[in-house]
């Protein structure tokens, strides 16, 4: 997942953004202010579902030299 | 200009229009010489008084006094204009800094009026040397009427030294001279015009202002804002002190807006980001009062709202601002409720938020008007209700007709009231709970005992349990300890949240000591110089890093760029052989172990039985296979059917060239296919297998099939351009020559030396980590087995290999005791630490990005796709 070019954006507004910016990388304090209060109230989650046969079926390809019961 | 129409007068025979000069000349030719009467002082006292306090009547002597001359003059003039009588009017600034205000009104009667003393004189003179005299100090004449403060332009003759004026009206000029407010000369007709309007010449009284420069911006501000007020009327600015090199002609500037102040808020919003392109204007005509409002959203944080009453700038607002207000949070408020744009809004939005990035112009014109404050500067006639109702209507009915602009707009007031919500948390972040907390670190913090930065190091440790071990097994001179957890929740079955809570992020920017946002980030007070995060070596484990690492990212940049943050690498395995053990970081090492130990004295036949393959050549191809059938795997995602994409793997379809084909005829390669796939149809149950079919688009041919369930599986060139089809076919390419099942596995003879020690068990010998074990012995089965598959012999081999150890997967850092966390993770000189650079963390920005987006769809799709193979969250 090499991706060096990619193109880097404002978390907040997805205004295109570059690493020289003084609020990188946010476009303004405005926006940087708008996500610290994000994760302030605990607005980023990262939800899964736990009975997805997909999932299960991938987290065993990952794990495929052996099983974890020893 | 401005003055009541006195020809309606019941005093004046209404033949005296004609012939108006003979008397008046005689009345003030009587007036000045001698016919002294109290009444004539009483005139004089009048604009004596404007002399001697003149603060009084212009606000000051000063800059702004200067200037106030002329605004009193043009505004009888724009007084001329509201009542539909003049469209032009001109301001000149002349070299002596006099000015000439020229319209194109009625002209100022000058017709004779009875005084109450019965005296008689021309209506003009009247209205230059009499306070508070003029039209619009009846509402009968002009219905609304500018004129700052109504002192009228008796005020500005008052303190000129010179003032003239010309009229011309019916068909003739008229002219008359002035001195600070005294008559120099009688109104007399001076000759015939077909023009019609006044003009006034006044140059101000140098004994009098303390400044005498008027300046041309400060006119040109005020006559551009008369300009947008008065729709359509026509001002012009010019400056004679200024002249151009090249043609003399004097400096001048038009001001005229057909559109009035919906194009102020166009001026306004030059240069803005805005939100809606036309301005939304409201006007109306209610309750004696004339309004009209425009307003327009750009992408700005600020507000911006001018009002006027009669053409004043009401600096300081009042109840036309404040009924506009009102109905500007209720209209939008009810807006978005029937919008059904407030589901995630807790409260409605408050007037602040409505008003960000608003710019707004309010002009009411109305009898009368009544202002307060030092200034002037406040509207105080009660019209809020009036001015509310109009919003409400007009509004509301705007923000139903246009419900795209309606949405952009409310939108914009939810996301200032998110703001202004987020603005406070992230304020809270760093709010010190008591004044009595000294330090303030966080009670979970275990810190280190040393206090210099350059040699301490933090290890952010998700999960209390971890936390504890890790406390136990710190070095804790320079190891501190920040046990975070990452919060699990129930938001609906079957689905578990990680996050960081409001607590964990506190208690993180506390221990780090460098504060956060624009104004307290500082690096340099920095407690640590090496931050690192420890986390599962699972799925949970990644996700919890990534939260971390994209917080870093976004909040504490700087400490990335400077490479204080690391991630820690815990062991995925520990074996054990005897008494010696060996930590393993991830599957692939595993494997590799395993083969290693696994193909030792292992011979592999193939195909026809003749060939084999053992030795190092042995473990490499198993290396190889390893990952082939991991991106086999992938692959096979797209066709769910292992011998299909076996069939692809073995046919060698690489290139575009195996699907372009050859005059109209399908590849030979996937003529092969189809025909393959036709011969398994039977056996999977295929609804259908179809020709090969032109794509003329792509211009490539392509096969499919219908799998048991019906659904339309596909091989063509997006399948075989794929990147996991590619790292497929670049590892077939190394191990395609031994991939002829079936394949037997046996041992050489000669190393089949049964140890006497470890005649049973699993368990056997001891080796060195890292070292080769000794000759196998103890193997269940020395007899030749048989495998069908790849598959089949990978898993049959790495099992070998595993039979030689006591294998304990760390599900969790947890599983490990303080010892082993401090041996394999912890300790510097054994450790490996991954550096976090900036570059990297790009990438779990777009991870992040995608894990946080709206689209559930594409989540799912990529947390299956990469968050599960922890390889590619190991940044």
């Amino acid at each position: 997942m090499a991706t060096k070019k990619t193109i880097l954006r404002c978390p907040t507004c997805r205004a295109v953004v570059t690493t020289k910016d003084t609020d990188f990388p946010f476009c303004s304090d405005h926006c940087r202010q708008i996500d610290l209060g994000k994760w302030a109230s605990g607005a980023y989650r990262i939800s899964s579902p736990i009975l997805d046969p997909e999932v299960l079926e991938g987290l065993d390809s990952t794990q495929r030299p052996g099983n974890d019961d020893e | 200009m401005s003055t009541k129409e006195l020809t309606t007068s019941p005093n004046l025979p209404l033949s005296m229009p004609d012939d108006p000069i003979a008397p008046a000349a005689a009345q003030a030719g009587g007036q000045s010489s001698g016919s002294y009467t109290s009444d004539n002082i009483k005139v004089l006292e009048g604009l004596e008084a404007v002399r001697l306090r003149p603060a009084m009547y212009i606000g000051s002597t000063g800059e702004m006094g200067l200037h106030h001359l002329v605004y009193e003059v043009v505004d009888n003039s724009v007084d001329e204009a509201l009542a539909g009588y003049a469209k032009r009017i001109e301001v000149t600034i002349h070299v002596d800094n006099s000015i000439t205000v020229t319209d194109d009104g009625r002209g100022i009667p000058v017709d004779l009026k009875t005084l109450d003393n019965g005296e008689k004189m021309p209506a003009v003179q009247v209205v230059l040397t009499k306070l508070h005299a003029g039209g619009k100090f009846d509402s009968s004449t002009y219905k609304v009427s500018g004129g700052l403060h109504g002192v009228g332009v008796s005020c500005v003759n008052a303190l000129s030294e010179a003032f003239d004026v010309e009229i011309w009206r019916d068909g003739h000029t008229y002219e008359q001279d002035y001195a600070r407010g005294n008559p120099i000369s009688t109104l007399r007709q001076t000759g015939t015009s077909k023009k019609r309007g006044t003009k006034v010449h006044f140059l101000p009284d140098k004994s009098i202002f303390t400044a005498t420069e008027y300046n041309y911006d400060t006119l040109a501000q005020r006559l551009r804002e008369l300009a947008f007020l008065n729709k359509g009327l026509e001002i012009s600015l010019s400056d004679e002190r200024t002249t151009d090199a090249k043609t003399g002609e004097a400096k001048r500037t038009d001001f005229k807006y057909a559109g009035g102040i919906a194009e102020f808020i166009k001026h306004l919003n030059k240069g803005k980001q805005i939100l809606h392109d036309k301005p939304i204007v409201m006007e109306g005509f209610r309750d004696g009062v004339d309004m009209e409002i425009a307003l327009q959203y750009n992408d700005s944080y600020s507000e911006t709202v001018f009002t006027f009453a009669n053409n004043i700038n009401t600096a300081d607002g009042g109840s036309h601002l404040s009924g506009f207000r009102t109905a500007l949070t209720r209209t939008i408020n009810s807006a978005g409720q029937q919008l059904g744009l407030f589901k995630d809004v807790k409260e409605n939005l408050s007037g602040d938020d409505v008003r960000e990035g608003m710019v707004a112009v309010i002009s009411v014109k109305l009898p009368q008007p009544q202002f307060e404050g030092q200034t002037k500067g406040k509207l105080n006639s009660d019209i809020a209700g009036t001015v509310q109702a109009l919003v409400n209507e007009k509004l509301g009915m705007f923000l139903e007709q246009n419900p795209p602009i309606a949405k952009k707009i409310i939108n914009k007031a939810i996301e200032a009231a998110r703001a202004r919500e987020a603005a406070r948390k992230a304020r809270d972040l760093t709010r010190r709970k008591g004044a009595l907390d000294g330090g303030g670190l966080p009670g979970k913090l275990a810190d280190c005992s040393e206090r210099n930065p350059e040699r301490c190091e933090l290890y952010l440790v998700e999960g209390e349990s971890a936390g504890g071990t890790a406390k136990q097994g710190r070095d804790r001179r320079f190891q501190a300890i920040l046990p975070l957890k990452g919060k699990i929740l129930n938001v609906e079955k079957a689905r578990y949240d990680k996050m960081l809570g409001h607590e964990e992020i506190r208690a993180m920017i506390t221990a780090l000591g460098c504060g956060i946002g624009k104004d307290d980030f500082d690096p340099s007070k920095l407690r640590y110089s090496k931050i690192i995060l420890m986390t599962d070596a699972d799925v949970d484990g990644s996700h919890i890093r990534t939260l971390l690492l994209t917080f870093f990212f976004r909040h504490m940049t700087e400490l990335i760029k400077r490479g204080n943050v690391y991630i820690a690498q815990p062991p995925l395995y520990r074996i054990k052989k005897g008494k010696s053990e060996q930590y393993i970081k991830d599957d692939r090492e595993f494997v590799k172990v395993m083969v290693k130990r696994a193909s030792d004295g292992m011979i592999v036949r193939y195909g026809d039985g003749t060939q084999r393959i053992d030795g190092p050549a042995l473990t490499k191809f198993m290396g190889n296979l390893n990952d082939y059938l991991g991106f086999f795997d992938k692959v096979n995602k797209r066709l769910r059917n292992e011998e299909v994409t076996t069939l692809l793997a073995s046919h060698e379809l690489i290139k575009r060239a195996d699907f372009e084909g050859v005059d109209g005829k399908a590849p030979l390669k996937l003529d092969a296919i189809h025909q393959a796939l036709e011969s398994i149809a039977k056996k999977y149950q295929f609804k259908a297998v179809n020709a090969p079919l032109y794509d003329e688009e792509h211009q490539t041919w392509s096969v499919s099939y219908n799998d048991s369930q019906g659904a339309p599986r596909k091989i063509d060139w997006t399948l075989a351009s794929s990147p996991e089809y590619r790292q497929m076919m670049s590892k077939h390419v190394q191990i395609k020559d031994a991939l002829e099942p079936p394949f037997i596995v046996e041992y050489a003879g000669k190393n089949v030396t049964p140890d006497p020690e470890e005649t049973e068990g699993e368990t056997v010998g001891e080796v060195e980590a890292g070292k080769p074990a000794p000759k196998r012995s103890g193997r269940v089965s020395q007899e030749p087995v048989k495998k069908a598959t790849p598959r089949e012999l990978f898993e049959y081999v790495v099992d070998q290999g595993r039979r030689e150890y006591q294998v304990s997967r760390y599900k969790g850092l947890g599983e490990m005791t303080a010892p082993q966390l401090w041996e394999t993770t912890m300790d510097p000189e054994r450790r490996t630490l991954l550096s976090v650079k900036l570059e990297d963390i790009a990438e779990t920005e777009t991870i992040f990005t995608t894990l946080m987006g709206e689209d559930v769809e594409a989540r799912r799709k990529f947390i299956e796709d990469n968050a599960l193979d922890v390889k590619n969250l190991d940044i």
